[in-house]
C-alpha cells in the first residue's frame, strides 16, 4: 500500500499555498497519496477567478466573499495588493513555479482536493463557487479518518 | 557515467527538478539511467531523498561549479 499524506489548508495566503503545493506535489511524485482538506480562508485558493456573490447569501456573506476572494494576499509585506504583485514578478524573473503551476501540476499527479463543508456553510458557497478540480465536500472525521491512516500530516 | 537520457533543470528550483524527474524517468525502462542537470543547491541532497521515497535507484551526484548533475537508474 502507498504511503499517505495529508495537508489541512486553513490560510488563504498566497506564500503559504505555496508552500502547501510544493510538498503535495513533491509528495505525489514521491509515490505517495496526497490528501488536501481545504478550511476556512483555505478555501478562498479554490474559489472561482469571477466570484459570482449569489442571490442566496446573506449580506455578510456577500461582503465577506467579495473582500476575500482568489486573488490571494501575502502573509507579510502585502501592501493593499502590492506585495503579491511584486511576489508573482520576482518568482516570474527567478523561474520559479507559480501557485497556478503548482496546483495544474497536483491535479495531474492526482492529489486529492476535499473541502469543508462547515466552512462552506458559513460562507455561502456551494459547489458552483469553487473549482471543479474539487473531489469531495466532507467534514472533520473524514480528514481524521485520512490523517490516521498518513504517515504525515500538516497543517497550514 | 553511461546514461540512457538527460533532463535538463538548469534555472529551476524546488520542487520542479524533482517533479521532472519523476515524469521522465516514467516514460523509461527499467534499468535506464537518467542524468539530471540542476543548479539549485537543495537538489544536492534532494534527489537522494526522493529515490529513497520512491524506490528508484541513487547512484551518484556530481558537483562541477555550481552545476549539478545527478544520476537516476529506473528501479526494476
Amino acid at each position: 500500500m502507498k504511503d499517505k499524506m495529508t495537508i489541512i489548508l486553513f490560510s488563504g495566503e498566497m506564500d503559504k499555498a505555496i508552500a502547501a503545493f510544493t510538498l503535495a506535489t513533491t509528495a505525489a511524485s514521491s509515490d505517495m497519496d496526497v490528501s488536501i482538506f481545504f478550511t476556512f480562508w483555505g478555501l478562498n485558493i479554490l474559489k472561482k477567478k469571477k466570484f459570482i456573490i449569489t442571490k442566496t447569501q446573506m449580506l455578510m456573506q456577500k461582503m465577506f466573499n467579495t473582500m476575500s476572494t482568489s486573488s490571494l494576499p501575502i502573509s507579510k509585506m502585502n501592501y493593499f495588493g502590492l506585495g503579491p504583485w511584486m511576489m508573482k514578478k520576482l518568482m516570474k524573473k527567478s523561474n520559479m513555479a507559480s501557485l497556478e503551476d503548482l496546483m495544474k501540476l497536483a491535479k495531474q499527479l492526482n492529489v486529492k482536493y476535499i473541502a469543508c463543508t462547515t466552512s462552506c456553510g458559513v460562507l455561502g458557497l456551494t459547489k458552483e463557487n469553487l473549482t471543479d478540480d474539487v473531489n469531495e465536500f466532507a467534514g472533520a472525521a473524514t480528514y481524521l479518518a485520512e490523517a490516521k491512516e498518513s504517515k504525515v500530516n500538516l497543517f497550514i | 557515467m553511461e546514461k540512457n537520457k538527460t533532463l535538463d533543470c538548469v534555472g529551476l528550483f524546488c520542487p520542479m527538478p524533482i517533479i521532472k524527474t519523476k515524469q521522465e524517468i516514467e516514460t523509461m525502462k527499467p534499468g535506464e539511467v537518467l542524468e539530471i542537470l540542476a543548479d539549485d543547491p537543495g537538489f544536492e541532497k534532494d534527489l537522494p531523498a526522493w529515490c529513497k521515497m520512491s524506490g528508484e535507484l541513487f547512484l551518484e551526484m556530481k558537483k562541477e561549479d555550481g552545476l549539478y548533475k545527478g544520476y537516476v537508474k529506473k528501479k526494476p
